[in-house]
């Protein structure tokens, strides 16, 4: 195997990291989910260390509130005791983990400064079925995931590995930069290895990947593997984000400055190897020599550096006492305290057991009570809305003034919930890209979002084109480009800062003042400085080829020409301009004379290439869609929330994005469903396709009839302020704007209610007043909850969840499994698309909340942007890879409540099973990282999936 | 001449420990209560005798000051760092004459309870070595606000009285040689000790292997005794200040 190969085999351990710019929810254990979920997390515990379960006392305090439904708790413990074959009595295991559990670290000290008898019997045991007595063994447990600079710092009390890491970090950081710094760093295009070999100075003519396998070979590794995870666990933010990089062969850097995780590796294995150099040990070959010479120092030096050395063995090192003596001592009150932790567990427990068993017993129901209370956390949500969704259900009605359909995200509960309480409404839920995966070009900005989920690459390019004249925009626009560009002159000339504070620093105060103090008020004097973008339409049409052609062409001519314009004193016509072209492109013959500079100018900085001009008619040829691409994406919405008939005047589509200020988690509050980007344009661009009359047309052939009356109407739903926005309203008439504006009123009267309603969650919110002023405030850590707290999916038709306050805990997309196929098409692309975004972002919210360190981003309060692709804390750090800190906690209590997403699928057995098959998500629903549930309600059952397989939990009066 | 080597010997001006720290049978904590006594006993003394010392023995003492400089930085013991401590102001009280024992005084208020801090590491976590007991501020804000306040008034801070004395003391002193020498490397010694504690053990990451334990009311109410105490030498510091 190839280093390459073996590089290979262990990333998948390392999360995707996108860019912070359009944050994407991922599960950061995606590389787990080919094992079942509970075997995943052990796994992922033993690699990356932290928790993977929250603590039992928080789990006992929902046990006390009555979240967690003793039955149920029982029949978990029941069904794991049976798994292991154990025959503990239930009543003792229940008592453990409620009495013992929540108070294990306590008992374990608690009598410290007491002289206890140990049993004898018990300390033997423990001595002998314990690692600590066997010191190599226990070496070698102590040294897993430590590179040599590590085992160095921990020997000799030195510090490189702060300095290591801050040089990586420093050169990854400016590396893969996008545009933060005023200063680029040199030769980035030659790729990463190159251009650090340029940054370190140092010469090595042959690929880092035969740099990597050379190192490996001077440091004598002799688990390759192991030693390439070690390294990528180091940094895995960063890491992350390489691999999302070199994965993604369009993502616009990496195609501009390549970087490779093999790269990464060599430059991390060039400063190891710099480092242990100059060390004692310098190779694990002579590690091995010396742990073998001092084992028991050794031992403890690593103790003491991983923090697990007890403080009077500290003290006896200080006192340079003998480290055989230390280590022994130190192995002696290791097992006397684990020995008087089941001692004292016992004394609580008041069993009969003896002691050696009952140590068994308690080592396996630690390990797995967290699974135990997760499940029966989960399990009593499902028994509890099973209940409330097969007991009741709301009537239909039949004629509506207007439908209104949301994303599926846990955010559109509450303010659906009052739109249709509001009026004569009826309301449905969807992935908010609407199943039209678009790469969006908004109008005046040159790049593309893709506004779909991240698995998803988009096929179809939208532009944004001006609708009106938009002089007073431009000229806005122009002024502040001018000013930005005079202000960051000034900033970085070596000369100016000297004198620009006194002269116009004030000028800054007026937004920091204001701001801090009028919030409200500054950013409203400061929007009317902003350029205002004009209306817009979209192209959505397909380019002729002959347009192709035409664009490129004169994309080409306007370059060549600039560049001869520029670079040649000769004067040249139109007809010789395009010659030019005909040669670069087709390698047609010259006639014309133009110097080998100016061709190869041409040729190599602006790409006037055939490879070129295939990309540029690759790309035109995306611009817009076909009438069957139109009608197919109508239909397929239209089916998939089950709309087909009875449609009223007004069916109102409804996006949604989060507005906030000095936030860089911004987009992580946008919609999941678009790639962390506001889901406006997909709901316009469906809009366009149904308000088309050959459109409708067409999908009336298919068995679609849209009336003539009805009108398809864009929104927008700010989440943060809850105010909802409706566009493209240009074409109604009076009678129509009439209606609109009762249907607006309506829904800014929903809008008040969701506000009121979710202010009761937030911190320091009582009024609307307060919740806007968060959306403004630039020390605000949680401009609002966003999707914490979410918990389901629900998948099935809206008069089952209309009776219910779900307290924006529900993913809630429509569907109506009467419309689906055999095949179960519908429903698969419900698992394919939404169904995976819901499950990474329920994961990220997991694990950012079970162990905020290691899976989460820590607090917001000390975050630094770093390349505009990520935070870090202070001035370098690993990149932040989850959620921060204040997303899913409050005052130090969990806020977001972690369990697994509790899928509800309104649909016979026989589709869903269909459907799992049918999609990519199979994995991850097979191995129960998600809790699917069906509700069939022709066999009027309620499966439950459960160890492998679908299983009655309700039968259906 | 008598008075001044008892005076000095009392204040620590030698460093003793080394003595006492090789037999087995004086645990740090005894050699801080000692240490601390005699300090004690040394202010008292001052209060009767004449405070004038001679140039050599604030040498001595600034050496071994510096030495036991050395030695803070090796331990992550509070018991020791405490007497260690005593060792590093030594001089001060030397030097700053009749000021000196209002300095070692408050310097003996935040030391008592740097030493409550430890006993309690002592009775919990079975050592009063802090290496471990990491993120306390965190975990456990009650004893981090109090050995926050107690180290940021050893690391000469203002407004605690350890900084209001050594400053009232630079205001009014004719400065030499000497005086620059010792009161610049002590400010800086007791500033980046205190610092490097705070740094090891108040902030950080809280360790996921110690049961970090509460601390209970009366306990709290002695360690807000001791802030209260030592804001009232705080007035008498700033009273010195301004006269």
């Amino acid at each position: 195997m190839s280093i390459l190969d073996k590089l290979n085999a262990v990333k998948a351990t390392i999360p995707h990291y996108w860019p912070i710019g359009s944050f994407i929810h991922h599960n950061p254990l995606k590389g787990f989910e080919d094992l079942h979920f509970k075997d995943g997390l052990n796994k992922a515990q033993c690699i990356f260390g932290g928790k993977v379960y929250m603590d039992s006392s928080y789990y006992m305090s929902l046990y006390e509130e009555g979240k967690i439904d003793s039955f149920i708790f029982e029949k978990n413990i029941k069904e794991v005791l049976f798994e292991k074959d154990s025959n503990i009595p239930l009543e003792f295991a229940k008592k453990f983990l409620m009495e013992v559990s929540p108070k294990w670290a306590s008992l374990r000290i608690e009598f410290l400064s007491k002289k206890e008898k140990i049993d004898d019997e018990l300390y033997t045991h423990l001595e002998k079925s314990s690692t600590i007595c066997d010191e190599k063994a226990w070496l070698n447990q102590l040294i897993e995931h430590m590179t040599l600079y590590e085992i160095n710092d921990a020997l000799f009390s030195s510090d490189d590995k702060d300095g290591i890491e801050k040089k990586i970090i420093e050169f990854i950081s400016r590396f893969l930069d996008e545009d933060q710094t005023t200063l680029n760093m040199p030769n980035r295009e030659l790729g990463m290895f190159e251009a650090f070999k340029l940054y370190e100075n140092f010469s090595y003519e042959k690929s880092s990947e035969k740099f990597v396998e050379e190192s490996l070979k001077q440091l004598c590794v002799k688990d390759i593997e192991a030693y390439l995870l070690t390294h990528l666990l180091k940094l895995h933010g960063w890491a992350g984000f390489i691999k999302y990089r070199s994965e993604d062969p369009e993502y616009a850097s990496q195609e501009e400055y390549p970087s490779s995780l093999v790269d990464y590796i060599a430059i991390r294995l060039y400063f190891e190897l710099k480092s242990v150099k100059k060390s004692k040990i310098s190779s694990f070959e002579i590690f091995q020599e010396y742990s073998t010479q001092n084992l028991s120092n050794v031992i403890l030096q690593l103790l003491k550096h991983k923090n697990i050395l007890f403080g009077s063995a500290l003290d006896a090192l200080e006192a340079k006492e003998k480290t055989n003596k230390v280590l022994s001592d130190h192995i002696i009150h290791e097992l006397t305290l684990d020995a008087l932790q089941i001692q004292h567990s016992n004394d609580v427990l008041q069993s009969k057991i003896p002691l050696i068993e009952l140590a068994s017993i308690l080592k396996k129901l630690r390990e797995e009570e967290g699974y135990i209370w997760l499940k029966s956390l989960e399990d009593t949500y499902i028994k509890n809305y099973v209940e409330k969704l097969t007991n009741d259900e709301s009537e239909d009605e039949e004629v509506v003034s207007a439908t209104a359909t949301f994303c599926l995200d846990v955010r559109s509960e509450v303010i659906r919930k009052f739109v249709e309480r509001s009026g004569s409404y009826r309301t449905y839920g969807a992935g908010g890209f609407l199943g039209i995966p678009i790469a969006f070009v908004e109008f005046d900005k040159a790049h593309e979002q893709f506004l779909a989920p991240a698995i998803i690459k988009p096929q179809n390019v939208v532009f944004e084109l001006p609708d009106e004249s938009h002089e007073e925009y431009s000229s806005k626009k122009g002024m502040n480009k001018v000013t930005k560009k005079v202000l960051s002159d000034l900033k970085n000339n070596p000369y100016t800062p000297y004198i620009m504070v006194e002269a116009i620093g004030w000028i800054f105060g007026i937004n920091l003042f204001g701001k801090t103090f009028l919030a409200q008020k500054t950013n409203k004097l400061l929007s009317k400085l902003k350029p205002h973008k004009p209306k817009t339409s979209y192209t959505l049409d397909k380019l002729s080829a002959k347009e192709i052609e035409f664009y490129i062409k004169k994309l080409h001519i306007k370059i060549i020409h600039s560049v001869l314009e520029e670079n040649s004193k000769q004067a040249y016509s139109m007809y010789e301009i395009e010659e030019l072209r005909e040669h670069l492109v087709f390698n047609n013959d010259l006639s014309i004379e133009v110097s080998d500079l100016i061709i190869e100018k041409l040729k190599s900085i602006h790409h006037i290439t055939i490879e070129d001009y295939e990309y540029q008619k690759k790309k035109l040829q995306m611009v817009g869609f076909t009438l069957d691409d139109k009608v197919s994406y109508l239909y397929k919405y239209l089916t998939m929330i089950g709309q087909v008939d009875n449609f009223p005047d007004f069916a109102m589509i409804i996006g949604h994005g989060s507005v906030s200020d000095n936030n860089p988690f911004e987009s992580a509050l946008d919609c999941g469903a678009c790639g962390g980007n506001i889901s406006l344009p997909n709901t316009r661009v469906l809009c366009m396709f149904a308000n088309s009359k050959e459109v409708r047309e067409e999908i009336k052939k298919k068995g679609i009839e849209i009336p003539q009356n009805t009108k398809f109407i864009p929104g927008f739903h700010t989440t943060t302020t809850d105010e909802i926005k409706f566009y493209d309203t240009g074409t109604l008439n009076d009678e129509e704007l009439e209606k609109l504006s009762k249907i607006q009123n309506d829904f800014d009267e929903a809008s008040e209610l969701s506000r009121q309603e979710r202010s009761q969650s937030l911190p320091f919110t009582n009024t609307k007043k307060d919740m806007i002023l968060k959306s403004m405030d630039w020390s605000e850590t949680r401009p609002e909850w966003g999707l914490a707290g979410n918990m389901g999916v629900f998948a099935g038709p809206r008069k089952f969840t209309k009776h219910l306050d779900l307290k924006n805990r529900f993913f809630m997309h429509s569907y109506d499994y009467k419309l689906d196929n055999d095949e179960s098409e519908i429903l698969t692309r419900i698992f394919d698309g939404p169904l995976i975004v819901g499950e990474w972002i329920n994961l990220e919210h997991y694990f950012s909340t079970v162990d905020n360190h290691i899976y989460g981003a820590g607090s917001k309060v000390y975050h630094n942007v770093v390349s505009k692709v990520g935070v870090f804390s202070g001035n370098y750090s690993d990149l932040k890879i989850g959620l921060p800190m204040q997303s899913v906690y409050l005052e130090g209590k969990a806020y977001h409540e972690p369990v697994r997403l509790l899928t509800f699928i309104e649909a016979p057995l026989t589709k869903v099973l269909k459907a799992v098959e049918n999609s990519i998500a199979k994995a991850f629903i097979l191995n129960e990282w998600i809790r699917p549930i069906v509700i069939d309600r022709e066999d009027k059952k309620v499966y439950s999936y459960e160890n492998g397989e679908f299983i009655i939990i309700k039968e259906i009066k | 001449m008598i008075s001044d080597i008892v005076l000095f010997i009392l204040a620590a001006g030698v460093p003793y420990y080394i003595f006492l720290e090789k037999g087995t049978k004086f645990h740090g904590k005894y050699i801080f209560l000692l240490s601390a006594f005699l300090l004690l006993s040394a202010i008292v003394l001052s209060l009767f005798v004449e405070n004038e010392h001679r140039t050599s023995l604030v040498w001595i003492s600034f050496f071994s000051a510096l030495f036991s400089i050395y030695k803070a930085t090796k331990t992550t013991n509070f018991y020791k760092l405490g007497y260690y401590l005593i060792f590093v102001n030594a001089p001060f009280f030397i030097l700053f004459e009749d000021a000196g024992a209002m300095y070692s005084l408050s310097l003996l208020v935040s030391l008592i309870g740097l030493y409550l801090i430890a006993k309690f590491y002592d009775k919990n976590y079975g050592s009063a070595n802090y290496h471990n007991i990491t993120g306390t501020t965190l975990v456990r804000p009650y004893i981090g606000t109090f050995l926050t306040f107690y180290l940021i008034a050893l690391a000469l801070y203002p407004p605690f009285p350890n900084s209001l004395f050594f400053l009232s003391h630079i205001f009014k002193s004719e400065p030499n040689l000497v005086w620059y020498i010792v009161v610049t490397t002590l400010f800086f010694g007791n500033f980046f000790l205190a610092m490097r504690v705070m740094r090891e053990t108040l902030f950080g990451r809280p360790n996921p292997n110690i049961h970090y334990v509460h601390m209970n009311s009366k306990d709290k109410a002695i360690h807000f005794f001791i802030i209260m105490l030592l804001f009232i030498l705080s007035g008498f510091g700033f009273k010195e200040m301004l006269l």
